[in-house]
């Protein structure tokens, strides 16, 4: 079996492992690379007819190229797509320079997630995560339980053994599940090439410039790239030295910085 | 555009202080896995301090280039021969980090133990050889490292080569080779070394690539059935093929009640004319007439499997609360979940020491390693570990979280 | 095996973060801590000292671990600006330009300072130093021994030398830090959490000073500031329902102190080199004060709407401060739309100076104790980017730095503040000053105690 047919194959089986656990998830998906493919293996797990949402968390400041893509999406794939927006907050202005960064954020995305989890009682959200990304989320596991303050008890991890994943326990309000957390970057492009797979058009260069990864406008800054299809992407990729969250404006450390700064009354 | 080829995991263990760091800075440095840049600042860093380089450095360094946003994995480190790419999944040597040894180790197919030929073997050594061959690593390599500090001696290699192998075959371990190295001078790791020369077996990376990466599929068929969806009219069975392989129009036992049944056809999205489903394949199968059949049940090619409601084997307790006679667990086995108890507890032993402890014990604490009888609320369908070891490994949990880890004997 | 030591030269530092000479000689008086009295009475002298300036952890630290003034080690507070633009930036331990004590006896070092040159040839063999939670020294870098980094530390992979500590961490549950954001929830959660926390602090310490071999042992304790910022209303208020848990803190202090001195002494005969300090003082905090609104109101600043922080300047700003109370002139040649010219600093530094002085609290008194121009405290190459102006408030007026407040004056859930005039040492009693001394100053008698 070739190396990506073996991914694929584990991630279809956590997929339907999830599903039969917890029957009440929710696939978020943020229509980027990552989570396109989760989405299209959880097309394969169910042989076309996925039996629970989509969401896609509406910050209302995605690229157009971003909505159309969804759109057109839902309509052929027949997915049963919702829409997560924190109206309250968005009609009282907030965006990126209402504030601070990390406060726009937490709002239009972190809350507008939280509310809808409560909406309709998921249990489990199935994410696009992958353990090759930066820093932090290299800790994370298949299974991975959240409590109900969005917090992650890092320390306490249950120990995954031979592929048997956890099942709920009943403190912990929802579980988070990563299919794809053994793809790295590479693996992915390498799948959406051999699959085919449609992804939205930023990622490729226009004018010498590209999206490494798609976020909303204001927060979301391109690189400097000719790579036009995905086999230079890959190259570019194998070459290059910056991770792929360096267009994005938030340096996860820095964050993490500033809050414990601010916590204590130093900013 | 190469499609990335599946590295091989291997995962090194053995006492924290034996040098594992070192040999991991080493085994990047000499496969030319190390950017040349970190290598001339760990030198240069190493040499204000007046040492020789120090590969541990590596790991340090591999730190930092991860804070700069170069894509490292800290928990999955590569590097690769002329055969082949390795991946070596972090498996730290402490002792209450054995939870998460486990979890290392299961993914590996390969491992290095490593020794420090002038300490000599540990605890924490004989613990992590127990857990190695209770979940059925085939391939180890035992380094013996820090050879310098015995002076290179053939006499002290041999004299510690028969004490590890005669400990390891007590716990059914065989190592496939046993290799001297020095791990901060680069000798045998990814070079043979003159100061070695009375010894002619392989490198550390000419053992490595001797290994197999590939499981066979000669083994009978195992399909354990994972869940039923009724889609477009027809009754898919998903599940995924823990063993052997199944073609189209075949027929099948569908376990436990050994019923007989013939597979209608093969379901993969978007694919016709599914002839056949190969091992480790996630896959739909349709069955000719109706049957009830649920989550739990297995489909076999023969009647080779074990079926019974009482399972002999082999656990190493995991959870720092033991377990107590009477407790209820849950037996998690494939797609089988089954309340059970620990009938009886034959014996207990401390992997450590390989000294029995009890006999007939009542309770079973964390880190011991016990033989014991299963009592299930129903019958499973399982395989010896040493025939089909996907068959036979099990999860014991309680309250959700996995207290032990095992194997059917 | 670690083959015994041939060299007799043995250091002790305990680094109590935030505690005031006032409070512990308080407390002393009162008997809260008769075992740092008893110290005193084996030929120790407490001085009271004066922090850095400013007095924050991340400068203050950074000059006691160099021994050099800002000017020298680059470090002015634990926020910067990128150069020549408005981003916010979180100076760390690979910001510092002059090397720490520790680098100059382990002989191990890539930078220089005036210090370095003064004793580096007179450190003959090299020593061994364990760096415990010393604020300001992440991410770890490479030195002669083991360094596990203080606040601000995010990833504790980072925040350790060599790595071969990490699984010792890892085992006792290590915290770089309690959770200080929990305090807005839960005040009674949070002390609690900050005991914990203390406990496991003092456990890893016990440990290195026990199972590791070393010359020099640095080890800071870092719950005290945390203590002292949400509850320092509570360190002499019988009635305030925290009294009990403040007090109990520091006699737990006082008992671990003695646990390490005792050992210290007794291992060594008497003949290592002890010392404790803190890094600044403390006082009950009434107001904060936001010099950013005083400045806008002033007209020094002008602020537009949108933008990240220090982004939001305008070019009509003549001046701007950063946390506690550094105010840079918008200098044209130092911010992208900067308009002051060096002709009219010096005028704008008068204006701004009175503007500062007039500032006056509710009960009519002014709020700025002292205002210093950096040529006056600041000396060295890295003195070129030091704040213009730095202030330094009265006992009980805290400065912020905050950009998004109304008012100039604020509360918060903070009852206590540094103080830059009352942080305290511990020293053998031949030290003698004769002015009161700073922070600084002290990291030369290490050396000294060291040095051929």
């Amino acid at each position: 079996m070739d190396h990506l047919t073996r991914l694929e194959n584990k991630s279809i089986y956590i997929i339907r492992e999830a599903y039969y656990q917890f029957k009440d998830i929710a696939m978020l998906w943020s229509v980027g690379k990552d989570s396109t493919t989760l989405l299209w293996l959880c097309r394969k797990a169910f042989f076309g007819h996925i039996p629970f949402p989509i969401i896609h968390i509406d910050t209302s400041y995605k690229f157009p190229e971003m909505y159309r893509f969804r759109d057109q999406r839902a309509k052929e794939w027949n997915l049963h797509l919702l829409i997560g927006r924190n109206e309250e907050k968005l009609e009282g202005g907030m965006g990126p320079d209402q504030g601070s960064k990390l406060d726009c954020c937490n709002e239009l995305k972190t809350n507008a997630l939280k509310m809808i989890i409560k909406k309709y009682n998921l249990k489990a959200i199935l994410l696009g995560i992958r353990r090759d990304e930066h820093g932090i989320r290299a800790k994370e596991r298949y299974f991975s339980p959240r409590d109900s303050q969005f917090k992650w008890d890092y320390e306490n991890q249950p120990a995954e053994l031979w592929d048997q994943y956890q099942s709920m326990v009943e403190e912990e309000e929802h579980f988070r599940i990563h299919p794809i957390l053994h793809f790295t970057e590479l693996d992915v492009w390498s799948y959406v090439k051999r699959e085919g797979l449609p992804i939205v058009p930023l990622y490729f260069s226009k004018e010498g410039k590209r999206f490494r990864s798609i976020g909303c406008v204001p927060c979301c800054s391109p690189i400097d790239s000719n790579a036009q299809t995905i086999d230079e992407i890959v190259e570019e990729i194998r070459t290059s030295k910056t991770s792929e969250r360096a267009g994005r404006a938030q340096d996860k450390e820095n964050i993490y910085t500033m809050q414990k700064l601010r916590a204590l009354g130093y900013m | 555009m190469g499609k990335e080829e599946r590295a091989l995991p291997i995962v090194i263990v053995g006492h924290v202080d034996h040098g594992k760091s070192t040999l991991i800075g080493r085994l990047l440095y000499d496969t030319d896995c190390l950017p040349p840049d970190k290598y001339s600042e760990i030198q240069k860093s190493s040499e204000m301090l007046g040492r020789i380089v120090e590969f541990a450095f590596v790991m340090d360094c591999l730190e930092e280039e991860r804070s700069r946003g170069i894509t490292i994995d800290t928990t999955q480190t590569f590097f690769r021969t002329s055969k082949r790419r390795y991946v070596i999944i972090d498996a730290p040597g402490h002792k209450e980090f054995l939870k998460n040894m486990i979890t290392g180790t299961s993914q590996a197919e390969a491992a290095l133990l490593i020794i420090d030929a002038f300490e000599g073997i540990r605890d924490q050594t004989k613990r992590h050889a127990y857990i190695l061959g209770m979940l059925g690593l085939k391939q180890i390599c035992v380094v013996l490292n820090k050879i310098d500090l015995v002076d290179y001696s053939e006499d002290k290699f041999l004299e510690l080569k028969t004490d590890i192998t005669e400990f390891l075959n007590k716990l059914n371990v065989r190592p496939t080779f046993v290799l001297p190295i020095s791990a901060i001078h680069g000798d045998n790791v990814a070079n043979p070394s003159e100061k070695l020369s009375w010894f002619d077996g392989p490198t550390v990376l000419q053992a490595l690539d001797t290994f197999h990466d590939l499981k066979i599929e000669e083994k009978p068929l195992r399909f354990p059935v994972q869940d039923s969806y009724q889609i477009d009219g027809k009754k898919i069975l998903v599940g995924r093929i823990e063993s052997g392989h199944l073609t189209k129009g075949e027929s099948l036992y569908l376990l436990p009640g050994k019923k007989k049944v013939v597979v209608k056809s093969i379901q993969k999205f978007l694919e016709e004319g599914v002839n056949m489903a190969h091992f480790e394949e996630s896959v739909g199968i349709c069955l000719e007439g109706r049957h009830r059949v649920k989550r739990g049940q297995m489909l076999t090619a023969d009647l080779s499997s074990t079926i019974s409601d009482k399972i002999k084997a082999n656990i190493f307790w995991m959870a720092p609360m033991g377990y107590r006679a009477g407790e209820t667990l849950l037996f998690r086995c494939v797609t089988q979940e089954v309340r059970c108890q620990i009938e009886k507890i034959y014996r207990k032993f401390d992997p450590a020491s390989m000294e029995l402890t009890e006999k007939d014990a009542s309770s079973i604490q964390s880190a011991e390693v016990a033989d014991i009888l299963i009592q299930l609320d129903k019958k499973v369908v399982v395989d010896p570990f040493n025939e089909i070891p996907e068959m036979g490994r099990f999860v014991l949990e309680r309250e959700g979280r996995p207290v032990a880890g095992g194997i059917i004997l | 095996m670690k083959s015994v030591s041939k060299k007799m030269k043995k250091a002790l530092i305990i680094g109590i973060d935030g505690v005031p000479y006032s409070l512990l000689n308080a407390y002393i008086k009162k008997d809260v801590m008769p075992n740092l009295k008893k110290i005193l009475s084996q030929g120790f002298r407490l001085h009271q000292m004066n922090a850095s300036i400013p007095d924050v952890s991340s400068v203050s630290w950074t000059s006691f671990n160099t021994g050099v003034n800002p000017g020298e080690h680059g470090i002015y507070g634990f926020t910067d600006l990128k150069p020549d633009s408005y981003s916010l930036c979180f100076p760390n331990l690979r910001d510092v330009k002059a090397p720490p004590f520790w680098d100059i006896l382990g002989k191990g070092n890539r930078k220089t300072s005036t210090l370095f040159q003064m004793y580096h040839p007179r450190i003959v063999h090299p020593y061994r130093s364990i760096i415990f939670n010393v604020p300001h020294t992440y991410p770890a870098s490479p030195m002669n021994g083991i360094l596990i980094s203080g606040f601000v530390a995010i990833d504790l992979k980072k925040a350790i030398f060599p790595e071969s500590v990490y699984p010792y961490l890892r085992s006792i549950n290590y915290l770089i830090d309690v959770e200080a954001e929990k305090a807005k929830e839960d005040k009674g959660m949070f002390m609690q959490s900050l005991f914990e926390c203390f406990e496991i602090r003092k456990k890893a310490i016990s440990h290195f000073f026990e199972e590791e071999s070393w010359d020099l042992l640095f080890a800071c304790i870092t719950e005290s500031d945390r203590l002292h910022h949400f509850f320092f209303d509570a360190s002499e208020d019988k009635g305030n329902p925290y009294y009990e848990s403040f007090l109990r803190f520091y006699v737990e202090l006082d008992k671990f102190v003695k646990y390490l001195y005792d050992e210290f002494t007794q291992r060594y005969s008497g003949k290592g080199f002890f010392m404790i300090l803190s890094d600044h003082g403390f006082a009950p905090l009434k107001k904060e004060v936001y010099l950013n609104r005083f400045l806008e109101e002033k007209g020094f600043l002008v602020l537009k709407k949108d933008g990240n922080f220090y982004e939001r300047i305008e070019e009509g700003t003549k001046a701007f401060d950063m946390d506690p109370g550094r105010i840079y002139l918008h200098d044209r040649d130092r911010y992208p739309r900067g308009a002051v010219k060096k002709e009219e600093k010096l005028n704008l530094l008068k204006e701004i100076k009175e503007a500062l002085t007039s500032l006056k609290g509710e009960d009519g008194k002014k709020i700025i104790e002292r205002i210093y121009e950096k040529e006056e405290i600041y000396h060295g190459p890295y003195s070129g980017v030091a704040p213009d102006l730095v202030c330094l408030p009265k006992d009980g007026y805290d400065l912020k730095g905050s950009l998004e407040r109304r008012e100039i004056f604020g509360q918060n859930l903070f009852t206590g503040m540094h103080t830059w005039h009352d942080a305290f040492c511990l020293l053998p009693e031949e030290i003698t000053f004769s002015d009161k001394p700073s922070i600084q100053n002290l990291t030369e008698f290490i050396l000294q105690y060291h040095a051929e």
